[in-house]
Parts: C-alpha cells; sequence; structure tokens
C-alpha cells in the first residue's frame, strides 16, 4: 500500500514540475529555446553543431525525442527537409504536425533572403522558400525569438509573460552589441565563404562577399572553378572561410593563390549555447571576417 | 505586446545611417544617448508589458500577430508532393546474358513459383532502363496522409507499388496504415530500390520473399510507447496473402489435367490470410552513431501452390500443395555518422537473417490418389550483411556477402531431400555527383546453386539514378 501511495506521491509531483519539452533541430534554435523559455522549457537539439544540418538522416533516437515533445523548434525553409518531416511523421505525434501550435518554423517569422529564386536544381541545391541560414543574422534571430515567446504563451499561457520578457531581454542584448559588430566589421576585406550559409551575417554588417567555393550549392569544389575565383580575385585582399566539416583542401588552395588567410569558422555555437556563446561565436565570425583575430 | 522588437526595428536604420557618419567621436555620443534612451523606453515597456499581462486572465488572448502560425516552408509550398526517379544500367556477365535468369531459379522451396512471371529483374546484356518511380504524398485532411507509388517499365507498362494512407492525429504514439504497401518487418523490405545501396535485391530476399519483397494489401497498427531513451517501435499487420511466394490462396489448377486426377485444393478462405509482427529497438548512442534491432514473425494461415514441371520434364506429375507457412527474421543496422562533408567517413553496417518455412500436404495429384494428404515440409534460411564507408566527398564504397540455402530442404513425409546453397560476394562503388544524382559501378561473383548443379556467375553493372521533383528523405 505504502508504495502505491509513493508512486502517486511521485507522479503528481512530476506532474506538478512538469516542463515543456521543446526539440530543435540545430543548436542555435536550441539557445533560442532556452534564453526565451528559461526553466519552464527542457530541450533537446537534433543536429550536433558540427555537422552540416541539411544532411542528416532520420535516426530512431531522433523519433523517439520528438514523440515526447511538446514543441518542435525547427529553421524551416527546407533545411531539415531531408530528415525532419520524416521524423515527426515516424514519431506519430500529432502535437507536432505542421500548422499546429508544435510545430515552430524560424524561417516562417522573418523575411528570408533570396526568396523567389528559381527553383533550378541546375543552380544546385537551391531552397525556393529562400536561404535558410537566417541565425547569423542577431536581428533576424530577435525576432524569431519574439515570435517564439508568443508561441510558448500559446502552448502554456502561464509561460506567455516571462518568456515575453526573456524574448525581448535578448533582443535588448543584441541592440546592445550590433554597434560593436557594425564598427568592428566596417571596413572589411571581403570574404570568400564556401557554402552560401553566412549570407544573413554578410548582409547585416555590409561585408563583401567575393565568392563561393562551392560552384552551385550543394556542390564540391573543382579545379576549373577555383581557377576562375582566382583569376576574377587576383590581387584583392579578403579571406577565405570554412567550416571544420568542408573539406580543408580546395579553402587552401584558393588561399594560398591569392595569399589570404583561411578561417575555421563553426557554422554553429556549441549544442547547450546560450544568448551569452552565441554572441562570441558571432564575435569570433564578425572578428575573423575583418582580418582580427 | 511586441512593442521592444518593434523598438529593436525601428532602431536599425539609425544605426546604419549612423555608419555612414565618419566622425568616430560624435558617433559615440549618439550612440551613448541613444542606448541610454532605449534602455530607458525599454524597462518602461517592459513594466507596461508586465502590467498588461498581470491584467488579462492567461489564454483568453488572441493569436498574436508576431508569431506567424499558418507560414510555414515545410511541405506545403507543392500539393502533392511528386517525385520521380529515373534509373537505368548497362549490365553484362559471364554467361551469356543467362545469370539473371538464375537468380531467379535458384535451388531452394520456392523454386519455379514466381508469379505471374512478370519480368522484374529481367536485364539484357548492354544498355536498360529500369523501373522509374513516380511518388505522389499529400496530406488529405487533417486526420490522414496518403502515398501512391508507381513503377513504370520500359515498354511504358505502369505497376501499382504502393498506394496508401497513414493516419495523422492518434494519441499514444499509435499509426494505422492502410491499403498496399511494403510490409514493416525486416531492415530492408519497406525500403525502395532507389534506397538501396547496391544495384540488386539480396539472395534471401529475392528467395524467401519475393522480388519486391513482402508487400500486399492489408492494414498495419504501429506502436511507439514510451521507453525513456530507448526507442522502440512495436508493428502488427493484417495482409490479404494473396500475392505472395509464400502465401498465396486460389491459385488454378491446369485445364487439361483435371479430369484424371484426385483430390482437390480447398477454397480461398476469407481474407485476411497473412499476419505479421515486427519489433524495432534502438538504443541512443549519440549523434555520431546510430544503432537497431528488429525481430519480425510472419504466417500465412492458406498458402497453396501448383507444381506443374511439364515444361521442363513432360513426364512430370501435375500436383497441388496446401497448408500454412512461417517466417521469421532478424536484423541489425549501424551507422556511424562522421563529420565530414558529403559522407565523408559515414559508414553504414546492416545485415538480417530470415527464414521460411512451409508446412504443407499434397490436396491434388494427377495420377496418384495414395499422395493425396501426405505431407511436405519445407525450410529454407538465408543471410547478407553489407557495409558502406564514404571514403572521400561523395565517393562511397559498398561490400556484401549474401546468401541464400543454408539450411535447404524438403521433408517428404520424413524423408528429408537437401538442396546446395547459393552465396554471392558484391563489390559496388557509389558516386553520388549531388544530392540529387548518382552513378554507381558494382561487380559480383556469384556460386548459384541451380537444378542441382553448382554455376559460377559473375555480373558486372554501371548505373544511374536521377531524383527530380520533392526533395527527398533519407530514413534510417
Amino acid at each position: 500500500m505504502r508504495w502505491i501511495l509513493a508512486l502517486i506521491l511521485g507522479l503528481t509531483a512530476q506532474a506538478a514540475l512538469a516542463t515543456l519539452n521543446v526539440v530543435v533541430t540545430t543548436a542555435s534554435m536550441g539557445m533560442l529555446a532556452r534564453e526565451v523559455g528559461g526553466d519552464a522549457v527542457r530541450v533537446t537539439v537534433l543536429a550536433p553543431s558540427d555537422r552540416d544540418p541539411h544532411m542528416l538522416q532520420a535516426k530512431p533516437s531522433m523519433i523517439r525525442q520528438l514523440r515526447d515533445a511538446d514543441l518542435v523548434v525547427a529553421v524551416g525553409a527546407e533545411l531539415e527537409q531531408g530528415w525532419l518531416p520524416a521524423a515527426i511523421s515516424s514519431s506519430a505525434n500529432p502535437r507536432l504536425l505542421v500548422g499546429r501550435p508544435g510545430y515552430f518554423e524560424a524561417a516562417a517569422q522573418v523575411d528570408l533572403l533570396e526568396s523567389n529564386q528559381a527553383a533550378d536544381r541546375a543552380l544546385g541545391d537551391v531552397h525556393p522558400a529562400g536561404n535558410p541560414h537566417l541565425h547569423m543574422d542577431p536581428v533576424r534571430m530577435g525576432q524569431v525569438a519574439m515570435a517564439l515567446a508568443e508561441r510558448l504563451a500559446r502552448l502554456q499561457p502561464a509561460l506567455g509573460p516571462d518568456a515575453r520578457l526573456r524574448a525581448s531581454r535578448f533582443v535588448a542584448a543584441v541592440q546592445d552589441r550590433l554597434p560593436g559588430w557594425q564598427s568592428r566589421s566596417r571596413g572589411a576585406p571581403g570574404v570568400v565563404l564556401f557554402h552560401k550559409d553566412a549570407i544573413y551575417l554578410t548582409n547585416r554588417f555590409s561585408i563583401p562577399v567575393h565568392g563561393y567555393l562551392e560552384p552551385v550549392p550543394g556542390v564540391p569544389p573543382g579545379a576549373r572553378h577555383l581557377q576562375t575565383l582566382t583569376s576574377r580575385l587576383q590581387g584583392k585582399p579578403g579571406v577565405v572561410v570554412r567550416h571544420a566539416y568542408q573539406p580543408a583542401q580546395a579553402a587552401e588552395r584558393l588561399a594560398g593563390a591569392l595569399g589570404w588567410p583561411v578561417r575555421v569558422l563553426p557554422l554553429e555555437p556549441s549544442g547547450t549555447a546560450g544568448a551569452e556563446a552565441y554572441f562570441q561565436f558571432l564575435d569570433a565570425w564578425v572578428n575573423g571576417l575583418a582580418g582580427r583575430q | 505586446m511586441n512593442k521592444p522588437a518593434l523598438l529593436a526595428c525601428a532602431l536599425l536604420p539609425l544605426w546604419s545611417t549612423a555608419q555612414a557618419n565618419p566622425e568616430l567621436d560624435l558617433l559615440k555620443a549618439e550612440i551613448q544617448a541613444m542606448k541610454t534612451q532605449y534602455e530607458s523606453r525599454l524597462a518602461e515597456l517592459e513594466n507596461r508589458l508586465k502590467q498588461a499581462e498581470a491584467k488579462s486572465a492567461p489564454g483568453q488572448g488572441a493569436a498574436p500577430a508576431s508569431d506567424r502560425l499558418g507560414q510555414v516552408g515545410a511541405g506545403t509550398r507543392f500539393n502533392p508532393q511528386i517525385s520521380v526517379i529515373l534509373d537505368g544500367v548497362y549490365y553484362n556477365d559471364n554467361k551469356k546474358g543467362e545469370a539473371v535468369e538464375m537468380l531467379e531459379h535458384l535451388d531452394g522451396i520456392n523454386h519455379g513459383h514466381d508469379h505471374e512471371g512478370h519480368a522484374h529483374g529481367s536485364l539484357d546484356r548492354g544498355f536498360n532502363l529500369r523501373e522509374t518511380e513516380i511518388a505522389f504524398s499529400a496530406t488529405v485532411d487533417p486526420y490522414f496522409d496518403a502515398s501512391l507509388y508507381l513503377a513504370v517499365d520500359s515498354h511504358g507498362g505502369v505497376e501499382l507499388e504502393e498506394a496508401y494512407f497513414d493516419t495523422r492525429a492518434l494519441p499514444a504514439g499509435l499509426k494505422v496504415r492502410g491499403g498496399k504497401f511494403l510490409s514493416g518487418i525486416g531492415y530492408q523490405n519497406s525500403q525502395h530500390p532507389h534506397s538501396w545501396d547496391f544495384t540488386d535485391i539480396t539472395l534471401p530476399y529475392r528467395t524467401l520473399l519475393g522480388e519486391h519483397g513482402l508487400m500486399d494489401t492489408g492494414l498495419r497498427l504501429s506502436w511507439l510507447p514510451r521507453t525513456g531513451s530507448y526507442y522502440t517501435l512495436l508493428g502488427m499487420e493484417l495482409f490479404q496473402g494473396n500475392e505472395q511466394i509464400f502465401a498465396s490462396a486460389g491459385p488454378e489448377l491446369p485445364e487439361d489435367v483435371a479430369d484424371t486426377s484426385f483430390g482437390g485444393l480447398a477454397d480461398k478462405k476469407a481474407g485476411p490470410r497473412l499476419a505479421t509482427v515486427y519489433a524495432k529497438v534502438a538504443p541512443d548512442l549519440g549523434d555520431d552513431h546510430g544503432l537497431q534491432f528488429g525481430l519480425w514473425a510472419a504466417q500465412a494461415r492458406q498458402h497453396q501452390e501448383v507444381h506443374d514441371h511439364r515444361d521442363e520434364n513432360p513426364a512430370a506429375a501435375v500436383h497441388a500443395l496446401e497448408g500454412e507457412s512461417r517466417l521469421w527474421g532478424a536484423d541489425l543496422v549501424y551507422k556511424y555518422d562522421a563529420p565530414g562533408a558529403y559522407g565523408q567517413g559515414d559508414f553504414s553496417l546492416a545485415t538480417e537473417y530470415l527464414r521460411a518455412n512451409k508446412d504443407l500436404a499434397v490436396a491434388y495429384h494427377q495420377s496418384n490418389a495414395g499422395l493425396i494428404g501426405a505431407e511436405r515440409d519445407f525450410t529454407q534460411d538465408g543471410f547478407y550483411i553489407q557495409g558502406t564507408y564514404g571514403f572521400a566527398p561523395r565517393w562511397q564504397a559498398g561490400l556484401r556477402y549474401d546468401v541464400t540455402g543454408l539450411t535447404n530442404r524438403v521433408n517428404r513425409a520424413g524423408s528429408i531431400s537437401r538442396m546446395d546453397e547459393s552465396d554471392r560476394w558484391t563489390l559496388a562503388l557509389t558516386h553520388r555527383l549531388s544530392e540529387f544524382s548518382l552513378v554507381r559501378f558494382q561487380a559480383s561473383r556469384a556460386d548459384l546453386s541451380v537444378e542441382g548443379e553448382k554455376e559460377q556467375a559473375n555480373q558486372f553493372f554501371i548505373q544511374y539514378q536521377h531524383s527530380l521533383g520533392a526533395h527527398g528523405a533519407h530514413g534510417f
């Protein structure tokens, strides 16, 4: 008898502490969920920070996480198209279906760059909805934070006031740092990126992009393309940026030919990042692109 | 409610115009002034926000404008989603093109029962267009998703592969699928050919489940229970059991032998005649590793087959068997996801064991009444093990060993006759030019047992695959 009582007590105690189970796709979305949700959410990140979030597989462990989620926070704009819809569908969790409050897509909350481009795959793995790498723009992330606060409020009204407050604090923190980033990126020599995944940052801080190592998105760099880039950029200053998971060879060759430095920068902050770590991640990018490191 | 956000947006243009000002001191002063200004306003707004929140009862607020619930990019742009997979091979072998035929007639318990003889795996030496897969999928309404897969052969003949609905809104991790679909048993059974790591189907699947794997018309209930960090999937399916090499009812006896014969096949039982159960378990091994175990069983409560071998031997008596069949299998999949780009360093290992048993009795015999009721018990098993490794960006090497007929016997009322096994080694080299196209080179060396003789068959393929339309999903 006593153990039944203990069990009931245990269960009710658990129910009282019930937190929202938030599953996010990328580390930066995890940062937002933690910043906005605070202690009221438990955040699980599906895509490791050191992988291309576009190229994952719907693993059983992801399906397991989604099965118990109250909210999934995705980047959207087809970034997770190859695995998230399949994982959500397999998770048999009707709360997370597209269009329900349990499905949140950051890309739907902001205006995207490169939207309404030709959906022609001769141009590579293009996303007609727009470029999905919006997490590189702290201002758009602020807008997403505000929208996420509203979504948390809709899911659990008691969370609303705190979530909105925390989201506006994040926005204020971004505003605090913008002038610093602006002034540091002024006069940046420009950059050759591996993939079109930092254009929200270069766009925000008016850093010139001289080109991409990939001839078209999703296609690895070839010798001919590198030659074209080299001859076009000869004599100009700049930096070459790649992520740790992208092959080093092409970046080194181009940088060597042009006498530019190569910066290895992460695409995402760490999986447990809070706002501070996210801002440091942006600091590293701004410093890297500005030629200071 | 989102005034801080609006404020933030309103401030932005100010920053960018300020940026153009060359006088740094002036700029700094301006920034400082604005900063103090917006900080005090922000604090004020936060206070007002808190007061407003305190007044409004929780839950009654309408959807705020800043959260765009309806506008998502996922899956709503094209309806239905359509995708097409083009698949072609250049083929050659050391048997003047006969190796494909041999693979269809391996010694085993299902020998000679390829249904309707449709030319699924038929290949000419040289260029071949394989089946073109056309897939449609869409959400029907809040309650159902539906999918349709068509296979078009090189002559334009269309075959309906799968057409099914899935429930969307069932609670407690339950899902129902109904229609014609690939069973969830095993690892490879539910995969379409374009997601295979090799050009052709494995020997145990081909000989024990048939060219398509287990695909039938029926209903599935699957359940994803709450099992901590472990992924557990339990499924149960009921199928008509009509077109399987181990589950078939109501075959026609040849008309020309009917009058001189003994016995007859029982009436076709009402469906469903085939049931399956399966379980899959996967521990959470972190970001780099994925591991899944599976176990399944299938039982057909009515199976009938007609043996008419007069083409090969005019003196062979036509006879028919009926009874039940049982199958089971186990599978294990491991995948390592390396941080490298374009699949470099990725590794996968998949292995499956399958075993089939047909417990039949003679129901009809052309010439011998004494054999009616005589028992015939057939057993055959097989396994495959295959690995792939991404040795360079976009390049994958695959190695496979598959065998069928390790146990390969017929028990005719106590007298057991055994058949030999057939096995094969396969090497494949796959180059993915982009996410949407691939070229594969595959060579295999097989020791096949055909009509009691061992044949050594070497096969060579160059395959291309192109994927058009909706962005495909990569399952585990």
